[in-house]
């Protein structure tokens, strides 16, 4: 009996038949346009020109020489570390508020994580009108609470026009959406600690500070890792915040790589411009995406 | 003398196990007050922005949060007479019809053989499927672009069709892989003894006792596809083609004039119902990306 027709041979064949489609989707839709981007950026496609030429570095070279791009490359860090640690604080404080037993928590929970469900550019709309320059509830509670002066006094803060201010908002509306991630992931993580870990430091007479710091951080540490590692890569790739509160304004205070590269590249039809933009997000990128990738090979088969 | 402190002792402990459970309550309720106000706040103020007249909405000098002309459902009525909205939704059930078909064709037999067949590499490519929902459409949509004209699908809602399985098969791979391994390899192998073959044991046998693991694969399919907004944007610009979430975002502005009332009412209409379903699979999608690291 000829190798192939053996049993092990026959479960091969069916089993890489069986994963060929998904295999082939991928590498078409995933695979050849992230190569295909490579290209682009060395060209100089445009969504006008039927045929690109090979240009180079010059897309990168021209996209360095903008001050709006270190403007969004600035932001998009600035952005993202700090969302980062705030959702990080939040998610850490919530999930162990979420940890206890209490009457009414699978329905708190429930709330707790909308802003996270809800589609984004759903909530996005939702924030835009709250950050109204003229109808602004933010503004009309705080002028309540004396913050700030009554109705149309100078006071009143322009949350998206207004550039620290502005950088300050969409920043908040990402920590909105994302803590309750973070909560969720953590909590997920710590219930599965067992508790008789816990219990057995208390019994051999730790303190709370060093149960903290021996077993509970050294714990939520890597899950809290991983967390991050996630949103961060769903944060980076996210346009839709600035672009539906700001669009990059006001005068490009709140510009980032992912709308940068898409105001270049689709609205202004500089194909290999934008491809050049997008690609700046790769360094940034890939060590986290190596980290959730050597987390993911630890898992047991 | 004596009797009496030996009965009251225990309704004295009750009494204050009670009250500490009562303040721990307390103090949970505080710690978590400000989460749910600030989690909450913004869908409420939508909620009332939705079902207020116009002029009520833009009175600054009352509480905003009461209604002092009656509540109305005109926003709603706008959004079916005057606006697309009839065809954005049409649009994204058709959308999430075909990503759910082409997500579950392809998805489920990649997690089956990643399961179930012990192939060689079957662990990195396992992964390596996986690791391609973290590619993020912002270096993927500009090439993606020239694709979707080369398949002359811009401007139509199919090119979200084709581009949104990138986001679900990955996903729902990984996830279905999980499913198949929980089922017993004993039942398949009975039904291989009965005469079925590998596929019949597949069809027959496996799939309809994992049929959870093929709902939850359907409803991410459409979560997934739900929380898109770049490759929307990116591809379709005609009006009577987009998703709801795009077409509320893009057509419900005229100039510098935005129909804030009709807006909140066309975001909340499709938003609400895919955040409550996405809510009861949420934990699922937590394990699904992580529960692998943290086991």
């Amino acid at each position: 009996m000829s190798w192939w027709r053996t049993p092990t041979a026959r479960r091969y064949t069916f089993g890489y038949t069986l994963l060929a489609p998904a295999v082939l989707y991928v590498l078409l839709l995933v695979g050849a346009p992230f190569l295909f981007s490579l290209y682009l950026a060395l060209s100089d496609a445009s969504t006008g020109a039927p045929v690109a030429h090979f240009v180079g570095l010059d897309n990168f070279r021209s996209a360095v020489e903008t001050s709006v791009f270190y403007t969004a490359l600035r932001n998009t860090l600035l952005f993202t570390v700090g969302a980062g640690i705030l959702k990080g604080l939040l998610g850490t404080t919530l999930a162990f508020l979420l940890l206890q037993p209490f009457h009414g928590r699978k329905v708190i929970r429930a709330l707790i994580v909308v802003p996270f469900t809800l589609p984004i550019a759903v909530s996005v709309l939702g924030w835009k009108w709250m950050f109204d320059s003229q109808f602004s509830v933010i503004n009309w509670a705080l002028s309540r609470l004396d913050l700030i002066g009554p109705y149309g006094s100078a006071s009143w803060p322009v949350w998206l026009g207004q550039p620290g201010l502005a950088l300050l908002s969409v920043m908040f509306v990402n920590v909105w959406r994302g803590f309750p991630f973070s909560a969720i992931v953590l909590l997920a993580g710590l219930t599965s600690v067992p508790p008789e870990i816990l219990d057995a430091a208390k019994v051999d007479g730790a303190t709370f500070l060093q149960r903290f710091r021996k077993v509970i951080v050294p714990m939520i540490a890597p899950i809290l890792f991983i967390g991050s590692a996630f949103d961060t890569v769903f944060t980076l790739s996210d346009l839709s915040i600035v672009y539906l509160l700001t669009n990059g304004g006001p005068d490009g205070a709140t510009e980032i790589l992912p709308t940068l590269a898409y105001n270049t590249g689709i609205r202004g039809g500089a194909l290999g411009r934008g491809a050049a933009i997008s690609l700046f997000l790769l360094p940034i990128l890939l060590p986290l995406i190596f980290f959730l990738l050597r987390a993911l090979r630890r898992r047991q088969y | 003398m004596a009797t009496v402190t030996v009965a009251a002792r225990p309704v004295q402990v009750a009494r204050t196990a009670r009250a500490k459970a009562i303040r721990r309550h307390v103090l949970i309720y505080l710690g978590l007050a400000p989460f749910m106000v600030i989690a909450i706040f913004p869908i409420l103020w939508m909620v009332i922005t939705a079902i207020k007249q116009d002029a009520d909405l833009y009175l600054m000098d009352a509480v905003p949060f009461w209604f002092r002309q009656a509540p109305t459902w005109k926003n709603f009525d706008f959004l079916f007479h005057h606006t697309s909205y009839g065809d954005w939704i049409v649009n994204t059930v058709a959308i999430s019809f075909w990503v759910s078909a082409i997500t579950l064709l392809v998805a489920v037999p990649a997690g089956y053989a990643l399961a179930r067949l012990r192939l060689p590499f079957s662990e990195n490519l396992g992964i390596g499927i996986f690791m391609t929902y973290l590619v993020p459409g912002i270096i993927l949509f500009i090439p993606l672009a020239r694709v979707v004209s080369l398949l002359d699908l811009q401007d139509s809602w199919w090119s979200l069709v084709v581009v949104y399985p990138t986001l679900t098969i990955p996903f729902c791979t990984w996830l279905l892989m999980g499913f198949f391994k929980t089922v017993p390899f004993e039942i398949e192998e009975a039904a291989m003894v009965d005469g079925c073959g590998q596929l019949g044991a597949l069809l027959r046998v496996v799939l309809p006792v994992s049929w959870p693991g093929v709902i939850t694969a359907i409803i991410f399919s459409f979560t997934l596809s739900m929380q898109d907004f770049l490759y929307a944007l990116a591809f379709v610009s005609v009006s009577d083609q987009k998703p709801v979430p795009l077409g509320v975002a893009t057509e419900l502005i005229r100039g510098d004039i935005y129909f804030w009332g009709s807006l909140m009412a066309g975001a909340l209409l499709v938003g609400v119902p895919v955040a409550i379903v996405y809510n009861f699979f949420l934990d699922k999608f937590i394990t699904g990306i992580t529960g692998a690291a943290i086991k």
